[in-house]
């Protein structure tokens, strides 16, 4: 498990291979920048701030070597926690809780010691969260009776809350948890048969549905070190890889490098791709969640989501961004 | 202009040219008290006209036509002068393969241009519902270009700050919704759907494609704690509790089969245009050959939202007669009283 000792590395002197990029360097310092002048932020500048592109932003800084700066977001998530260990959305906003899973993470990277208590209460609270399972039907593909996370209690297990769960638990040295176990299942299940997957859908009404990127990014960060002998992952990593183009919005293109970087997979022109979603939400929104994503793929096998999610019985490989 | 119901066996109820007043005097002297009933809601919820256009292209004048079928409408242009106007397309995930899933950017334009040229600041807004990559579902399907070539704000849906806003349905047990802000600060929301076939619900267009303005973040994607509280109550619910809403319909290239995302392409060159959702939805139902009646949630809506039957709604533009064309719907049990009355179905 990656700890604090092995950013703070970074942080006395090892910069990340991203900074040292030129082609990466001049929007990724500006992305950072921004990022440290309000790390408690908004999905869009000038929002309230929100948990979880908050907890994105403190993870880039920490990847970046720029811990001190990411502080004010572990109080803030600090704040944001409930009585019952739940992170809701915003700080005045306890419900839904899914951004706990994040909020987790985060700490454990961070100071796991002196968050330990948070950390504990925290997955207490997701241990005890459920989705809804439902009546297994011929007109639902997945298995609906397997037990993953919903986004709102009271609703089904969808597969990036199940995702964001699977990563707290490798994250807090919980991997050999069966609700761990069985949200590999789940992600698996959710697998659409030629590869890919979306919100965690498969075939309704006898129709496959179509994949998106995000998703099977995410789905595939989680799973990583995982095997499936029914070979749907690796369709999904297939497809996933085919799909990335220029055009690849950001944050779809930062979940979906992690999620090929998590397997060992080489994603030509990651740089290229990565300035072009920079470029693009410099010119839109400049939302924080977005410069956070990209900064956090730009770290390449670097970035603490790979570190902290990954099981420790899988080797490091090396950077595959260049 | 009004047409004969063509999905109910009851005789056409002959309004008289009352007002109010006069009715509710002449009732207390009328012997068909529930005929009479029947009438007085139906003149308080009052008539609504819908405006439909045939031949519509997207390279087509599309402002004039939106332009001309709100006036039509009744809609008076002096109302929109510096009022917040909220354009709600229908982007529910990212399709380049198929563009009939999604609201043609030409439409956004066209109705922003309508409501900028009257002095309205417009803003679209989404919240896909399935996909939290919003951005993605901008550019995949044409909006983002679009939006940038008219200099046109954007409020993602799913992320924006919250509002509660009672629940004024209450069809379904929510007390309350969670508005974006720029939804419930909004003076006008205007649904800009695509025409489709629904397969759980049959028909989506303007009031289901209000879901989207429910923001993920706080329901999920999709957004489960609205079907887990029913999708025709909770719909009905949001449509009774937004503010004042119109609806734009783009029905140009439709989607019919396994709709709303994985169905079939369906030219229908048509736009179709009113200032209630409810009496827009019912007549995109007649122009697919669907009972509106039997649609779910225009079932609750229909005199509490609006009004469903034909004889209720004044036809501007073309007739929907010569224009009705049958979407093919899923041969699903829960579907098939939709589409009853014309006995072939598709699987």
């Amino acid at each position: 498990m990656t700890t604090v000792d092995e950013f703070a590395r970074i942080a006395l002197g090892d910069l990340p291979a991203s900074l040292e990029n030129p082609a990466m360097a001049d929007w990724l310092q500006s992305a950072l920048d921004e990022l440290a002048k309000s790390p408690e932020c908004g999905y869009l500048p000038k929002q309230k701030a929100a948990t979880e592109p908050s907890a994105l932003t403190a993870l880039a800084l920490l990847g970046h070597g720029r811990q001190e700066e990411a502080q004010p977001v572990l109080d803030y998530l600090a704040r944001a926690q409930q009585a019952d260990g739940s992170v809701g959305v915003r700080e005045a906003e306890a419900t839904p809780g899914w951004p706990t899973s994040l909020a987790v993470i985060a700490w454990q990277l961070f100071d796991s010691t002196n968050h330990r208590a948070r950390i504990d209460r925290a997955m207490k609270w997701i241990s005890s969260m459920h989705g809804e399972k439902l009546e297994r039907s011929p007109e639902m593909g997945h298995n609906t009776q397997l037990d993953g996370w919903p986004w709102a209690a009271g609703t089904h297990s969808w597969l990036e809350p199940t995702a964001f769960a699977l990563l707290a638990y490798r994250a807090a040295g919980q991997q050999s948890h069966p609700r761990a176990a069985e949200a590999i299942r789940l992600l698996i299940d959710r697998q659409l048969p030629d590869g890919g997957c979306n919100y965690g859908n498969t075939t309704v009404l006898g129709q496959t549905l179509r994949p998106h990127v995000q998703p099977t990014g995410i789905a595939m960060l989680a799973l990583a070190g995982e095997s499936d002998p029914s070979g749907r992952m690796e369709r999904s990593l297939t497809w996933l890889q085919w799909s990335l183009n220029a055009r690849t919005t950001a944050t779809s293109l930062s979940w979906a490098l992690h999620g090929l970087y998590a397997h060992g997979r080489e994603v030509r022109q990651a740089e290229v791709h990565l300035a072009s979603a920079c470029e693009r939400v410099q010119q839109h929104d400049q939302s924080p969640h977005k410069f956070a994503l990209l900064a956090l793929a730009a770290l390449g096998q670097q970035s603490p989501l790979l570190r902290g999610g990954r099981p420790s019985s899988l080797p490091s490989q090396s950077d595959s961004t260049s | 202009m009004t047409h004969p119901e063509p999905f109910s066996n009851a005789p056409r109820l002959q309004l008289p040219n009352v007002n109010r007043r006069t009715l509710l005097v002449g009732g207390g002297l009328a012997a068909a008290g529930i005929v009479l009933a029947r009438t007085i809601r139906e003149l308080t919820l009052g008539r609504s006209s819908v405006f439909i256009a045939k031949n519509q292209k997207y390279d087509g004048p599309l402002v004039q036509t939106i332009r001309d079928g709100l006036i039509g409408c009744g809609l008076d242009p002096k109302e929109i002068d510096r009022k917040r106007i909220l354009l709600k397309p229908n982007l529910v995930e990212p399709a380049r393969d198929a563009p009939h899933m999604t609201t043609h950017p030409a439409m956004i334009l066209a109705a922003a241009e309508v409501f900028r040229n009257w002095g309205g600041i417009v803003t679209v807004g989404e919240g896909p519902g399935h996909v939290r990559d919003t951005e993605m579902a901008l550019v995949e399907s044409g909006v983002a270009d679009a939006l940038d070539s008219l200099k046109l704000s954007f409020s993602d849906l799913n992320y924006e700050e919250v509002v509660w806003t009672p629940n004024r349905g209450r069809a379904s047990k929510l007390p309350g919704f969670f508005f974006p802000r720029s939804v419930a600060e909004a003076d006008l929301v205007v649904s800009l759907p695509k025409m489709k076939t629904h397969h759980w619900v049959g028909v989506t267009a303007a009031m289901k494609n209000l879901y989207g303005v429910i923001p993920g973040i706080k329901y999920g994607w999709p957004k489960n704690v609205l079907h887990h509280n029913g999708i025709p109550e909770t719909v009905f619910d949001i449509n009774a509790s937004l503010p004042k809403t119109i609806a734009i319909v783009d029905g140009i290239d439709c989607m019919e089969g396994d709709g709303p995302i994985m169905g079939t392409k369906k030219q229908m060159g048509l736009v179709v245009v009113g200032t209630n959702p409810a009496a827009v939805d019912a007549t995109i139902c007649r122009l697919m050959d669907v009972n509106p009646q039997q649609v779910p949630y225009l079932a609750l809506a229909g005199n509490k939202l609006g009004p469903l039957e034909n004889r209720l709604i004044e036809q501007r533009g073309e007739a929907w007669q010569p224009l009705q064309s049958s979407f093919q719907m899923l041969d699903k049990p829960h579907l098939r009283s939709l589409v009853r009355h014309r006995g072939v179905l598709v699987s």
